[in-house]
């Protein structure tokens, strides 16, 4: 089946979102939301690491033989995310210091590999860099949202900035930043999201 | 050549290792300086923590001079192995690099003794690759912070002198609490820390004996 852009930017972003409707990558949507800016970085690598593996297995698709394609998926991801690893601790050290196992982690996201895997294998290279870009930001909007429910809600602040006056009239929830916390969002958001925001298909 | 052949399945991973390998390591060099720089960095800024240094700014510099200004380092060889001690000029408190296997990595940390070596200053952890969310938590300041004033049981057998966790006597001053969920870290921590504390007394034992032959030291 033939793809428009438009079509793939939607599945990934709504339809098909990876977090709530493929429930993909949920081992760091629950690790990271704790703190927006650390989502942010974590978003930034998932974004560039489907993006640039969907375009490099798309590329090399017809090359790639078919007993082996699984291997060489992994080691293309592994190399991008070794990338997204090197620049991070380069560029912003205390935040990989924090999030620097699960970037390693991001070679197993589910996303990436799905993506590759149902996608990028049979589709043009252009069109599978936007699946890619589409997957990764609909999994960011889901984690920036839980983050920026959770950091306030736990620490009072976002971005690290706290909130005015906060002392008067916020006490700090401690569930929130721990790792019941995510379950407890990410929970609520699946059943808003396929509550309201996307239609059943119903058989 | 067919893609199902053993030659060209061998060809092509052969081709791809060497174009990402290359890929990798380029990027690598090219952000070399910046990665010995960002080390050096929070090395220093562990350091001002742990010594409870007042910094002016919070550029690499300020911290640089913030440790020039107040701390004395030297290096102590011990049965082979180095040393790195820091001194405190004004309280005269004296701190090494520890180090030791974790649940999952090595773990390495800096802890701040006073001057007598009879209980810990403090204690920052530089490096750990533990469990996020678990062992990790070993680097908050809540588990740190329990160590301030804790009485090092010199006395005691040398995997008792600082206990992480539970001790027949709860309030004993030489006892700090474990991280729940990570007993693994902590009974590890543990084990290292004493066997530190104890290796490290008796490095410096014999430097102070060995420098006070030599010469007078700038440290005594």
């Amino acid at each position: 089946m033939a793809y428009t852009p438009k079509q793939v930017f939607l599945n990934g972003i709504w339809l098909e979102n990876p977090i709530y409707r493929q429930v993909l990558g949920i081992c760091s949507t629950l690790a990271v939301t704790n703190l927006l800016a650390n989502t942010l970085f974590m978003c930034f690598g998932l974004i560039f690491t489907t993006a640039l593996s969907n375009f490099t297995i798309s590329v090399l698709r017809e090359y790639i033989p078919k007993r082996i394609r699984m291997i060489v998926q992994v080691l293309i991801i592994a190399c991008y995310v070794m990338i997204v690893d090197i620049i991070i601790k380069a560029l912003v050290p205390d935040i990989h210091r924090f999030i620097g196992p699960y970037v390693g982690l991001i070679i197993t996201n589910c996303i990436i590999m799905g993506r590759a895997e149902a996608f990028a294998s049979q589709n043009r290279p252009l069109l599978s860099l936007f699946d890619g870009v589409a997957s990764g930001v609909g999994y960011s909007l889901v984690l920036i949202f839980i983050a920026s429910v959770r950091e306030p809600l736990g620490f009072g602040t976002i971005l690290g900035m706290t909130l005015p006056a906060r002392d008067l009239w916020w006490h700090s929830w401690i569930i929130m930043v721990m790792p019941p916390g995510a379950f407890f969002m990410l929970g609520m958001f699946t059943w808003f999201a396929r509550r309201w925001l996307v239609k059943e298909v119903k058989r | 050549m067919k893609k199902t052949s053993p030659a060209y399945i061998l060809g092509f991973m052969i081709t791809i290792c060497a174009v990402f390998g290359t890929g990798i390591a380029s990027v690598h060099y090219a952000t070399l300086d910046m990665l010995i720089k960002n080390e050096k960095l929070h090395k220093n800024r562990t350091i001002c923590r742990v010594f409870n240094l007042s910094v002016a700014g919070a550029s690499a510099d300020a911290f640089q001079k913030a440790i020039e200004d107040n701390i004395t380092y030297e290096q102590i060889t011990y049965q082979g192995r180095t040393w790195d001690v820091y001194k405190r000029k004004d309280t005269g408190n004296i701190g090494f690099i520890f180090s030791g296997t974790g649940f999952w990595d090595r773990i390495s940390g800096i802890i701040v003794l006073s001057a007598d070596l009879s209980k810990v200053v403090n204690i920052q952890f530089l490096d750990h690759k533990e469990t996020p969310g678990l062992g990790a938590r070993i680097e908050e300041a809540w588990f740190t912070d329990q160590f301030k004033g804790v009485l090092i049981a010199w006395e005691q057998p040398v995997d008792k002198r600082i206990i992480v966790g539970p001790a027949p006597i709860p309030s004993a001053k030489n006892r700090v609490d474990a991280i729940t969920g990570a007993t693994q870290t902590s009974i590890a921590l543990m084990r290292f820390l004493n066997s530190e504390l104890e290796t490290f007394r008796k490095a410096i034992k014999e430097w102070k004996e060995k420098t006070m032959l030599e010469m007078p030291s700038p440290w005594e």
